[in-house]
């Protein structure tokens, strides 16, 4: 489904992504980790278009979109939610949700339905008139899912859906992602929360100082003899997942 | 977004009664002031159309009211027709907005609204040295020629033509708050990147805003000239008219259909009473309203930044939940 | 223009004058874009109301001057702390409270700020065009077949001596360096215990200081009318973004280009193009150069 080849991108001196290359197919679920820094933000940047590649190509269901626009990407039926998320403020939850619908939909009243229909898949129900900036962090994050859902992607990016969510959040934020892949879209998710992904991901890929260093299933990641060097100092704890 | 019933009852209660006024009325001074709340009305409407439902808060509008001012004053002066000059105005205007639009993409916030007033700017001084083609910073004067035609009309006339304006503003402003484009819009105004990653194609739809907006203030700036009847570099340019525009849509509340008129009738109406109060001492006078709206605006900016509709709408809010 | 290319002693003379003129008009510019990049720079607020300022030290000039007969030179040593005054006060009164706002708050707070103050002038003052003339505005100074006022050259002197200390004391003293410190980054002054809300009341201060002082300079060179700082916050606004925000060696810089942009262009367009002059290198620096002629970044990601 989607296809990354050879994508280098450089700021200025820093090559923030090095010649990464990548197959995801359809109904997959597949993980990216590295540590802060080793580009995986910045490689969601150039899938979903915000960034154009130096090098590499992206091609999405057959078709080349390297440097489209990003609304031109997300059309396509490709969206990527922010690591930090961005909420519509000053809008409910319901019509942060709605913004969501109308990428695919023309009419208001049918993207109201959609909303409606994913607010209630991503457990927002009671929270739908309240105002997104007055939401907390947890329900921020699920509406940033649930904003993105709405667009009906067919390969959904999820960065860092999990940071700085409590157990209980965290259990409902796994959940959910579990719900959309079983409803058939393709993910990719970024995260650090090492535990999530080890249940969650069918394949993992690591991303360090811009290269992809490794691949594989998640057992075969944790047992990867690089992976671990990668994150050797870090507090993370491999032998927990 | 909120959409208040109660808005809606208000402003259907406020056309109703501009349109009822000269069958109560035939008294010149208050035809002329209900023209001009239903005029500023409009004009601030079309700058809510960028700078409240798009975000791009522009303080340049009198570039385009100056624009359309013209087109429609010096098409009268040679004896041609001023609906002309209005179509012309507004054309002119489409592409100065496109040129606006192109720089809100370029530039954030505060730069932005600092290449407006530059704009506008360089309008005036335009308009001032051009001697041979605007007669410079005497202005033009617009003949009155009777007829519609020539749009030489009498003050009932013209109520009902500005609230004919009015209304069209009215209502392009009630449909960016309900259809796919205003909820889009919203999402361009809330946050960028993530009307991106929506599929909003964001740098268009703000080109497109500002384009309707420059065209609304063109029009609106083409109807004064020929209803006041004289065109005057520094007035329509000035930046005094385009902080005016912002200034009652803010007040009203910025980002409503109804905002802009209640902004207006409320601004309009302290500066008509103040004025027929002090008409003795000149340039005392009008420094003291506009030092009461430059006071207000830091007040309701900081306070009450949703203006006397969002005063209301919690009002109404306090009210509902006291007796539930 | 003379079709004779030939650089003769008459071409050179011009282009001294023209040079000379530059200098002159530069150092000014600078003392007032100074204090407005600074703001900028630190409380990464665009102060509209500027111009305002400058006008109200034209007029403490031209009272003082035409009541109590004091040179407006000698006005300048009390200005600087009157102004400091007030910009301590509307910081306190006024900006305090939308210094955590969004953008078009604070766009509209400074606005409306700029409308008062302009009217205040108006209703207290009327609108006549005031001008005083001290014994050195009619004082001319010939060197080297360049003309120059007195005036000029004074106000010159003391708006580049104003700005290097003002320089100086950003680069050098502990507070200069807690200052720039917040421009840089906020939130991380404030983690370091920097009392953010006192830095600000200081930016503010200071710059209203040296747009005040500005005003008193200028008093014998312009009109004093209560829109006369609306001239000058544009080219300000010209300068600060040439120079990037926030940078002060750039602003110093940036006036000598605006400067030579309005000498310039005047002399061969005449003088009333100029603001056309300033909006299109005002464009053109947002459009290709927004970080500034000196590359400081800031300009856009005015968000932070």
């Amino acid at each position: 489904m989607l296809t990354l080849e050879s994508v280098t991108k450089r700021f200025g001196g820093l090559t923030a992504v090095r010649g990464v290359s990548l197959e995801v197919r359809r109904g997959d679920l597949l993980g990216i980790i590295g540590p802060n820094g080793a580009g995986k933000t910045t490689l969601f940047n150039v899938i979903a278009g915000y960034y154009r590649p130096e090098e590499g190509r992206v091609v999405f269901e057959g078709r080349d979109v390297t440097g489209l626009p990003a609304h031109a990407i997300s059309r396509l039926g490709l969206t990527r939610t922010f690591q930090i998320v961005k909420p519509f403020g000053n809008l409910c939850v319901a019509d942060n949700v709605m913004i969501g619908a109308l990428t695919r939909l023309q009419r208001v009243r049918d993207a109201r339905v959609e909303a409606e229909r994913v607010i209630a898949l991503c457990g927002l129900g009671p929270h739908a008139p309240a105002r997104a900036r007055a939401l907390p962090v947890g329900l921020r994050k699920r509406l940033e899912v649930a904003r993105a859902l709405a667009t009906r992607p067919r390969l959904l990016l999820l960065d860092e859906v999990m940071a700085g969510l409590n157990p209980s959040e965290l259990a409902g934020i796994i959940d959910l992602v579990r719900r959309v892949h079983a409803e058939g879209v393709t993910l990719i998710v970024i995260e650090h929360v090492m535990a999530a992904m080890m249940r969650l991901a069918q394949r993992i890929v690591m991303l360090h100082h811009g290269e992809k260093i490794a691949e594989g299933t998640p057992a075969e990641i944790a047992h990867d003899r690089r992976v671990i060097d990668a994150y050797l100092g870090d507090e993370f704890n491999l032998a927990e997942a | 977004m909120t959409r208040l019933a109660p808005d809606r009852w208000t402003a259907v209660a406020l056309f109703a009664a501009a349109a009822a006024t000269p069958l109560v009325t035939r008294d010149t001074f208050m035809l002329d002031s209900v023209i001009l709340i239903l005029l500023w009305g409009s004009l601030s409407a079309g700058w809510n159309v960028a700078g409240g439902y798009a975000g791009q808060v522009s303080l340049g509008h009198a570039a385009f009211f100056g624009i359309g001012a013209y087109a429609a004053a010096l098409m009268s002066a040679r004896h041609l027709n001023p609906w002309l000059g209005l179509a012309i105005g507004v054309g002119l205007s489409i592409g100065a907005g496109g040129l606006i639009g192109y720089l809100s993409n370029r530039l954030k916030g505060p730069y932005f609204a600092l290449s407006t007033i530059a704009f506008a700017e360089v309008l005036k001084i335009v308009a001032s040295r051009w001697r041979g083609f605007t007669a410079g910073s005497e202005g033009v004067p617009v003949p009155f020629r009777p007829g519609f035609a020539t749009l030489g009309l009498g003050h009932v006339a013209w109520l009902y033509l500005i609230l004919v304006l009015a209304l069209v503003c009215y209502a392009l402003q009630m449909y960016l708050e309900r259809s796919r484009v205003g909820y889009q819009l919203a999402g361009v105004r809330e946050d960028e990147d993530a009307a991106e990653a929506l599929g909003i194609a964001t740098r268009r739809r703000k080109v497109q805003a500002v384009v309707l907006s420059a065209a609304l203030t063109s029009m609106g700036g083409s109807l004064w000239a020929q209803y006041v009847g004289f065109v005057d570099p520094s007035h329509v340019f000035s930046i005094d008219l385009s902080v005016r525009f912002a200034l009652n849509s803010i007040i009203g509340g910025i980002g409503t259909a109804l905002g802009p008129f209640l902004g207006s009738l409320l601004i309009t109406s302290l500066e008509t009473y103040l004025r027929a109060t002090f008409s003795g001492i000149q340039a005392g006078f009008t420094g003291i309203y506009l030092i009461i709206y430059g006071v207000v605006l830091i007040l309701i900016v900081r306070f009450a930044p949703e203006g006397v509709t969002g005063i209301a709408a919690r009002w109404r809010t306090r009210r509902d939940r006291a007796h539930a | 223009m003379d079709p004779a290319r030939r650089l003769g002693p008459a071409q050179i003379d011009v282009v001294a004058q023209l040079a000379v003129s530059t200098v002159l008009l530069g150092g000014i510019y600078a003392l007032i874009a100074v204090g407005l990049t600074l703001i900028f720079g630190i409380m990464r607020v665009v102060n509209f109301a500027h111009g305002e300022f400058l006008m109200l030290g034209m007029y403490l000039a031209f009272f003082a001057f035409t009541l109590e007969g004091l040179d407006p030179y000698v006005v300048l040593l009390i200005s600087i702390p009157i102004f400091y005054g007030v910009g301590w006060l509307a910081y306190v009164l006024i900006m305090r409270g939308v210094i955590h706002a969004s953008h078009n708050v604070q766009i509209f707070t400074t606005v409306g700020l700029s409308t008062a103050l302009q009217n205040v002038a108006l209703v207290l003052w009327t609108g006549d065009f005031r001008v005083i003339r001290p014994w050195h505005s009619s004082v001319v100074l010939r060197v080297a077949g360049t003309a120059f006022n007195l005036s000029q050259v004074v106000a010159w002197a003391v708006a580049v001596a104003l700005t290097i200390a003002l320089f100086a004391f950003m680069k050098w003293t502990h507070t200069g360096r807690v200052m720039r410190a917040t421009a840089q980054d906020r939130d991380a002054a404030t983690l370091m215990g920097i009392d953010t809300d006192r830095v600000y009341r200081l930016t503010f201060a200071i710059g209203i200081a040296c747009v005040g002082a500005a005003g008193v300079l200028v008093s014998p060179l312009y009109a004093v009318y209560p829109q006369a700082g609306l001239q000058f916050v544009t080219l300000a606004y010209v300068v600060v973004v040439l120079g990037g925000l926030g940078d002060m060696a750039g602003a110093m810089a940036g006036s000598l280009i605006v400067a030579a942009v309005e000498v310039a262009g005047s002399y061969v367009f005449g003088a009333a193009w100029k603001e056309v002059f300033y909006f299109l290198l005002f464009i053109g620096v947002l459009v290709f150069r927004p970080a500034g002629l000196f590359g400081q970044r800031g300009a856009e990601t005015l968000g932070a």
